[in-house]
């Protein structure tokens, strides 16, 4: 709630009240009028485009999807995208500064059974010998954190905390190697998870009950649940909070990422997949024609033997004729802006990092887009700033989301910047808001076992459902699994093989 | 009793001279061009003092009281002057602002003295009389300070502790004065507890002047600053004493022209002379002309390719006459060729092939700069090398940064190249380390050019020895997403700097 009042208490001070300069910026095109026109049914009666496969969606799942096709030697299918761009939350964008992300900015470096994501880093020159290139390694300091007025290298509290604390994260730690020891929580969850008592309790349940009550170490978990999930730790499932943890072992110091982000990665698969990708064809109705599909999208219709729908689940209930309810699926909305900066505001404490952090904040940071420059200087540069709305109702929040102008959200950013960078509205330049509604699936308790969730994505029927939300984590790794698989699903009804 | 009162006067017009010198000396110190600052210094200040003198009619009442707290308050801004200024050049963007300030206000109250004393005296003396005696020990007051100050007070006191003394003078005089003038005066009591509160904390700032002398340290030179330049990139400071110019960036000495030919000619001789056919020659970094002017002996290298960050260095070095003649005009021979680019970037960007390459970047004091000295700049660099080609990098001391040199030499045998460390003896830095790097074994060279100040075909197997305490120690490589350099680095100076 606090995040919210703050929210909007921010609208009543103009941009420019503190003699800071005139900063411009817009929303970005964030297909959420779009969104809401799919629930108005399609027209039909115009010429129909006969293709095997239709894959709804150039999100990372819908893409690699694609890319397994191709991989596989099928050519014969297109993907429907309703955004002017592909790629989804992995899409990114371009200034006269740099590339930058507008929102999944990161894959963590790969374990060793996540072998589709090292299959595609191999294919992408990102891997070579079983090792993550150098220079797509996030540089050195990655992390840092703000916290009593200056800033610190790494996320995990450091300044004035106690003797007390300190045991706590030993425990909490040593905790986490269990977990992992027990090979269930893996990446993609698939390969190892199992029905898990974790998973009727929250992670804030699971904290109190193994006794942990370090304000920094709960702050932390805390934070985690956010930046996965969008969700507070008394929200989220307590087998996801410990998945985020125990789900990956670095041998080698991560993330992997780009100065675009994950857009990077998207237009690597555009270069492979981009023949296909129709942009801009909101796909209406998904309805079955005889023993094939009707799929009306915006400007043209398809009949397809099968579909991909790679697009988020909630959506296929207004689209996918007979296709169940979808309300047990609960999606965070996140705002994430691009701030342009001309010169590098003041700050005390460590070094600029890639992701930077401020201590009891509602948003989860900033991450810089030069960070992954080989220069040792640049004065401009972008900055990647996201929050997500997790706390109360989240149709609430994307109400007020969308009710609330630019001015708005630009004034609540550059106030949440200002704790850390008391002259930041001298350096900004231009923020794009981007505003997405349904960013990411919440792992609430009992998503594991959900059978509603294990129904969706049993690959049955002509219609297979691939987006991440399936796995309940919006991950790279998840979205890619799930394409994929539906790719191979695909082939083997098509019969091939 | 008048001569007691004249030699107040001979005191607080010393006073007033010290303030001003100090000022004066400590801007063409840390800003450079003395002309320049002691003009303006000392115009400001007989400026102010005539505002001072000016102001002295609107004083009608209660001079002596007047008198002894405008004492008092020069006493403390012209006692904590030097301490003020040195802070403030070392840690903000103000100095000039408060130099003036403080010239100004110090000149101002300065300028109210003689006058206020003159017409508390005036009913003492004849009007001649007051006139001629107190002009004299005010210019008397004046010589003894200009000689006391450079001969005893700058080079046995330092500034901090010569501006305080006088504080403590200009303390002293106001409470003596209140003895000397205690008929004219009333409410004497408090006067003097004030006084002994002033005297108190000058003795204090007397007490931490080293405190303060440190803490500003970081950011002085010792010696007299002739050129200063804040560039996009760094700070650039030179200074000169008799013959040694030294040069700074960023405050971090790249070299004394005293023994800078032993630094130079170790960095490019053991290497380049061992490859008699090298043709073509890249620099990185280096901007000071220096390694240039050592490859220049070389008539058999065709091409040098210079890429330094900075155009101001590259252009200074080109153009200041006292520069140019230090690196032989290097920068203007035919054979070579400046490109101001950050040198990673310029590398990953281009193809071209080089039989020599000279690193000589900055230390690795942070993480912008430890990118230069990762595995991925070397495996970079080695991509750049002919089939028979090597490279040198200056990388610290071996001697007082141990751990980070062999974690240099460690950084590029991991990107897949033999390494042959050095080390040679540079008085102005102390033992300094080189490693050579190349894909085939090492021969020292048979011949070195002519005319070498330092390294003989002899001595370079030599260099390649390290005495027990500069050994090898094991040290992580170093990698863009783990600079252990940068933090072994930070330790290892923060030691010695204890």
């Amino acid at each position: 709630m606090h995040g919210r009042r703050v929210f909007l208490s921010a609208a009543l001070v103009g941009l420019t009240a503190k003699g800071g300069r005139r900063v411009e910026g817009s929303f970005l095109d964030d297909g959420l009028p779009t969104g809401h026109r799919l629930t108005d049914r399609g027209r039909s009666g115009r010429p129909i485009t006969r293709v095997p496969v239709v894959i709804v969606g150039a999100g990372v799942a819908g893409l690699c999807a694609a890319w397994r096709l191709r991989k596989r030697g099928f050519r014969d299918f297109v993907v429907l995208e309703m955004h002017a761009e592909a790629g989804g939350n992995s899409r990114s964008a371009e200034n006269e500064v740099s590339g930058y992300p507008l929102a999944a900015h990161y894959v963590p470096v790969p374990n060793r059974e996540s072998t589709l994501v090292r299959e595609l880093f191999d294919e992408f020159g990102v891997m070579r010998d079983g090792k993550v290139d150098e220079r797509y390694l996030c540089f050195a300091p990655q992390e840092r954190l703000f916290l009593h007025g200056r800033w610190q290298e790494g996320l995990e509290p450091e300044i004035a905390v106690s003797a007390r604390d300190r045991e706590q994260y030993r425990r909490f730690d040593d905790r986490i190697r269990e977990f992992r020891a027990t090979r269930q929580f893996t990446i993609p969850i698939d390969a190892g998870a199992r029905a898990s008592e974790l998973d009727r309790l929250t992670m804030a349940a699971w904290l109190d009950r193994e006794k942990f009550d370090s304000p920094y170490l709960r702050w932390y978990v805390d934070y985690a649940c956010r930046d996965d999930y969008g969700a507070r730790a008394w929200d989220a499932s307590a087998w996801a909070g410990i998945h985020y943890f125990a789900g990956r072992e670095h041998e080698d110091k991560g993330p992997v990422t780009w100065p675009e982000g994950n857009g990077w990665l998207v237009r690597e698969l555009m270069k492979r997949v981009g023949e296909h990708v129709r942009t801009g064809a909101t796909v209406h109705a998904i309805s079955p024609n005889g023993s094939r599909l009707r799929v009306l999208a915006g400007n043209a219709d398809y009949e397809a033997e099968l579909v991909i729908f790679a697009a988020p689940t909630f959506l296929a209930p207004h689209i996918v004729e007979g296709a169940p309810s979808a309300h047990d699926f609960v999606y965070s909305p996140w705002v994430t802006a691009n701030l342009t900066l001309d010169r590098p505001p003041r700050e005390r404490g460590s070094e600029p990092a890639w992701d930077n952090v401020v201590y009891d904040s509602p948003s989860l940071g900033y991450v810089v887009a030069t960070h992954m420059t080989l220069r040792t200087r640049v004065d401009r540069t972008v900055w990647t700033w996201y929050q997500a709305l997790a706390d109360g109702d989240p149709a609430q929040n994307r109400r007020m989301m969308l009710g609330a102008d630019w001015r708005h959200f630009a004034e609540y950013i550059l106030r949440d910047l200002e704790r850390a960078h008391p002259d930041i509205r001298e350096c900004v330049s231009r923020i794009d808001v981007l505003r997405i509604g349904h960013a990411m699936a919440r792992p609430i308790p009992g998503f594991l076992t959900s059978e509603s969730r294990r129904r969706w994505a049993s690959l049955s029927g002509r219609v297979l459902y691939a987006n991440s939300d399936l796995s309940g984590l919006s991950i790279f790794e998840e979205a890619q699994h799930r394409g994929v698989r539906a790719a191979d699903r695909a082939l083997a009804i098509l019969g091939r093989a | 009793m008048p001569v007691v009162l004249f030699i107040s006067v001979f005191l607080i017009a010393a006073c007033g001279l010290i303030y001003e010198l100090i000022a004066g000396t400590l801007a063409s110190y840390l800003l450079g061009d003395s002309v320049l600052q002691f003009s303006t210094v000392i115009g400001s200040y007989l400026f102010a003092m005539g505002v001072g003198s000016y102001l002295s009619r609107y004083i009608r009442t209660g001079l002596v009281t007047q008198f002894v707290y405008i004492e008092l308050m020069v006493g403390v801004v012209g006692g904590f002057s030097s301490s003020a200024l040195f802070l403030a050049f070392a840690y903000t963007q103000g100095f000039r602002l408060l130099l003036y300030v403080v010239v100004i206000a110090v000149g101002i109250l300065v300028g109210l003295e003689i006058p206020l004393l003159m017409r508390i005296l005036q009913s003492r003396l004849e009007f001649s009389e007051l006139v001629a005696h107190v002009l004299t020990f005010d210019y008397l007051g004046a010589l003894g300070a200009s000689l006391l100050f450079p001969i005893i007070l700058v080079p046995k006191l330092g500034m901090v502790r010569s501006a305080i003394l006088f504080g403590i003078v200009n303390a002293g005089v106001a409470l003596w004065s209140t003895w000397i003038f205690k008929d004219q005066l009333r409410g004497r009591t408090l006067l003097r507890g004030g006084c002994a509160a002033v005297l108190v904390l000058l003795g204090a700032g007397m007490a931490f002047a080293d405190y303060i002398s440190s803490a500003a340290d970081n950011s002085l030179y010792a010696d007299e600053v002739i050129f200063a330049r804040n560039t996009r990139y760094q700070r650039i400071v030179l200074t000169r004493w008799k013959d040694d110019l030294r040069l700074f960036l960023s405050s971090h000495l790249q070299f004394s022209s005293r023994d800078e030919y032993r630094y130079h000619e170790a960095l490019v001789h053991p290497g380049l002379a061992a490859l008699p056919g090298a043709r073509r020659v890249l620099v990185l970094g280096g901007g000071d002309g220096l390694a240039l002017r050592e490859i220049l002996k070389y008539l058999t290298v065709e091409s040098i390719t210079l890429v330094d960050l900075d155009p101001e260095m590259t252009q200074l070095f080109k153009t200041h006459p006292l520069l140019s003649r230090l690196n032989g005009g290097s920068f203007s021979a035919p054979r070579v060729h400046v490109i101001n680019w950050d040198a990673f970037a310029w590398l990953d960007t281009n193809q071209e092939f080089f039989d020599f390459v000279v690193v000589d970047f900055p230390d690795p004091t942070n993480y912008s700069l430890g990118k230069l000295y990762t595995t991925a700049f070397y495996r970079l660099l080695a991509k750049h090398l002919s089939r028979s080609g090597t490279f040198v990098v200056q990388s610290t001391s071996p001697l007082f940064a141990r751990q980070s040199y062999w974690c240099i030499a460690n950084t590029i045998e991991a990107a897949g190249l033999k390494t042959f460390p050095y080390h040679v003896y540079v008085p102005s830095f102390g033992e300094w380390g080189f490693v050579l790097a190349g894909r085939d074994a090492y021969d020292p060279p048979r011949q070195l050019p002519s005319a070498l100040r330092f390294l003989t075909v002899a001595n370079v197997p030599e260099l390649f020895h390290f005495p027990a305490d500069m050994q090898r120690i094991p040290a992580e490589a170093n990698r863009l997403n783990d600079q252990v350099l940068v933090r072994y680095y930070e330790r290892e100076w923060k030691e010695i700097a204890r």
